[in-house]
Parts: structure tokens; C-alpha cells; sequence
């Protein structure tokens, strides 16, 4: 075994937890190597130095403090937790609002409203025309030419003469 | 009379559980906890409470900052007991706690320059040493040279860098397996075992001097 493999192995062997052959190396080695038995004894008497320090003690209110410490984190924790619950009811209430509203809502859309009021069509019909005085085209014609009646009522005549015709033979027809 | 029958049958049940809880493992005590009874709590602060003020102590070197470390490491295992994984081992969680918490506060100082001043200036201060270290029968001259040697053991273990002080700490105070100490730093097995090393080496070259 050289240093370098005796250095690496060094805090198992301090430990006590090398295998057989190792620890027969380590320890053959320090037999043959002064500075690592040096260095080995250096470290074996430090550690028994730092080992032996006195435990020191907690001071004499450490209890009480860690205790008032806790009371006040159980007193915080039950805030929280009552905080947690009046949290839960709001949101609850707000949770029932909500689905009431949309209840509301759908219902009012599912109402029949009063629609604008449907009439039936409307049906326009010619009114009757009264009764024209010329049962005979002919014969006003024949009048109002020697009259020496204006032109433009004979226009006139002439243009409601189709339906008076049709009327007239409507009327013929009928008797 | 019924009265005071009550509270003695009360006081002998507390007697019991106290007894109950004492001889149970940490597994047990912890389980006990979780299970509503308070008192449970009180035997875990009474088992490591001495145990991690040293090692906290050890660690960042000031005594009533460790005292306030250890009490929020309790605060923290009061309130996060039962995200505890109890197929572990109650103490490796216990000192992960303690571990990360002195970690930070190192790492605070370091940050903070003014605070690590204020710190070292009151490991300074006699008084504020704790004296347990004295035995009153002995020599004025002994208690002298007991005080030196604990404070030159002290200095020399906070002049190791924070990593290798942890796992010094771990190993040769606590008596923490390697694998523990892994866990606890957060480390490989063949790191712990390289820091482990570098610390005993180094923690020997600083005490040297003053053993010979």
C-alpha cells in the first residue's frame, strides 16, 4: 500500500470499517511510512479532543418558549382554519347566487312574451264603381259632340270606357 | 372527594402515557402524535432538543442563535408531522430540518456581513459562553486550561468550510452513518466519505499547533 491509497482510505480505517485485508495494509503501512503514522496519530487525538467537548444544555426557558411559541401558532391555525370555513360560506352563497341568476335567466328566456299581434293579410278589393250614367257609350257620344263639349272629357270618358265596356257587358251578361 | 379522586386517577393516567411514550422509539412516539395525543410532542422536543442544539451550535458557532434555530426546527416538525414519510427514519428528518436551517442562516451571514460580525464579536464575550464545561472541583489553573482548550476546539472546527463542518459535525458528534449524513446534506455517499476525510485532515492541522 502507498500513501496516496492509505490517505484514501484513512477515515474508514479511523472508523473501524475497512475489510480485513485493507486494514492489514493500513496497518503494515504504518509501520513502514513515518509521516503517515504521524499524520495518522494527529487526526486519532484531534477527533478524540473535539469527541470529549462537553454537550451544552438548552437554556432553562427553552421549554417555555417553545411552548408559547406553539400556543400561538395552534391560536393562528384555528384563525386560519375559522377564516377557511367563513371563506367556504361566502363562497357557497356566491356559488347558489350564481346559479340562481342563471336559473332566472334561462326561465326568462323560456317565457312566451306577447309577440307583435299577427293580423290576417289584407285583402284590397276594387271598390264597386257607381253606377255610370252612360249605359249607352253611344249615345253620350253622339250628345256631347254636337254640344261642342271640350275634348279632355271625352279623354276622360274614353279612358274609363274599357272598364265601363267590360262592366256594361258584365251587366248584359248577367240579365 | 370524587373531585380529587378524579385528578389523582387523571394525574396517574398522565403518569402513564408520559411512561408509555418514554419507552416507545421515535416511531412510535411520532405515531402517537399523529394520532391526537399532544403529549407525544413534548417527548420528541425532550429527546433532541440537547442533541440538535448541538449540532446546530457546532455548526454555526453561536449559542443563542442555535437555541432559535432549534426551536423553529420543533415549530416546523410540529407543523409538518404529518407530511412525514414514516418508512424514514424520525432523526435523519429531524436533522435535515436543523441542517437546511443552519445552512441558511450561514448563508445569511455570509450575505450579511454586519450580522457575522455582530455574531463573532459575541462568541467574543466570556460571559455569554455557557460553562458547563467547568468542573467546580477542579484547579483554577485546569478550569483555565479546559476553557482554552474547548474554545481553541470550537475556533478550529468553525475555521472548516461549512460543507465539511456539516458532515464533521454529523460524524464525529451525532455518530450519523454515512448514509444518514448523505441524506441529510443532500449529498452521494462518496462525497460525504471525501468531506468527511478533508475535514478530519484539515480539523488535525488546525489543532495541531496547540496539542504539542
Amino acid at each position: 500500500m502507498d500513501c496516496r491509497e492509505f490517505q484514501q482510505k484513512h477515515f474508514a480505517f479511523v472508523d473501524d470499517t475497512l475489510p480485513g485485508i485493507d486494514l492489514v495494509g493500513m496497518q503494515m503501512h504504518l509501520i513502514d511510512c513515518e509521516k503517515c503514522a504521524k499524520q495518522d496519530s494527529s487526526v486519532r487525538r484531534s477527533l478524540m479532543l473535539f469527541r470529549n467537548l462537553p454537550p451544552i444544555e438548552v437554556s432553562a426557558d427553552f421549554s417555555l418558549r417553545l411552548s408559547q411559541r406553539l400556543e400561538l401558532i395552534k391560536a393562528e391555525d384555528a384563525t386560519a382554519a375559522q377564516f377557511g370555513r367563513s371563506r367556504k360560506f361566502a363562497a357557497a352563497v356566491a356559488l347558489t347566487s350564481v346559479v340562481m341568476l342563471g336559473y332566472i335567466g334561462i326561465s326568462l328566456r323560456q317565457v312566451d312574451f306577447p309577440q307583435d299581434i299577427v293580423f290576417p293579410p289584407v285583402v284590397a278589393s276594387l271598390p264597386e264603381s257607381a253606377a255610370s250614367p252612360m249605359t249607352s257609350p253611344g249615345t253620350a257620344m253622339v250628345a256631347s259632340v254636337p254640344a261642342g263639349l271640350p275634348m279632355w272629357t271625352a279623354a276622360l270618358f274614353a279612358e274609363q270606357a274599357p272598364v265601363h265596356f267590360a262592366s256594361i257587358e258584365l251587366t248584359t251578361a248577367a240579365r | 372527594m370524587a373531585s380529587i379522586a378524579r385528578k389523582q386517577v387523571v394525574q396517574l393516567q398522565g403518569a402513564t402515557v408520559r411512561d408509555r411514550l418514554h419507552a416507545m422509539d421515535d416511531s412510535g412516539v411520532v405515531t402517537a402524535f399523529l394520532g391526537g395525543e399532544e403529549r407525544a410532542f413534548s417527548e420528541l422536543v425532550e429527546r433532541y432538543q440537547t442533541r440538535l442544539l448541538n449540532f446546530v451550535y457546532r455548526t454555526i458557532g453561536d449559542r443563542e442563535k442555535a437555541e432559535d434555530l432549534v426551536q423553529e426546527v420543533f415549530i416546523r416538525v410540529y407543523r409538518h408531522l404529518h407530511r412525514f414519510d414514516r418508512s424514514k427514519k424520525f432523526s435523519t428528518w429531524v436533522y435535515t430540518i436543523a441542517s437546511n436551517l443552519a445552512k441558511n442562516e450561514l448563508r445569511n451571514r455570509s450575505r450579511n456581513p454586519l450580522v457575522l460580525f455582530q455574531a463573532i464579536q459575541k462568541n467574543w464575550q466570556d460571559d455569554d459562553r455557557p460553562l458547563q464545561f467547568e468542573d467546580t472541583t477542579s484547579r483554577p489553573d485546569d478550569m483555565y486550561r479546559k476553557r482554552h482548550l474547548r474554545e481553541i476546539v470550537e475556533e478550529s472546527v468553525a475555521k472548516l468550510p461549512e460543507h465539511h463542518r456539516s458532515v464533521f459535525v454529523l460524524r464525529e458528534l451525532e455518530g450519523k452513518s454515512y448514509e444518514e449524513i448523505a441524506e441529510i446534506t443532500d449529498c452521494n455517499l462518496g462525497t460525504v466519505k471525501s468531506r468527511l476525510n478533508r475535514a478530519r485532515n484539515s480539523f488535525a492541522e488546525i489543532v495541531a499547533p496547540y496539542m504539542e
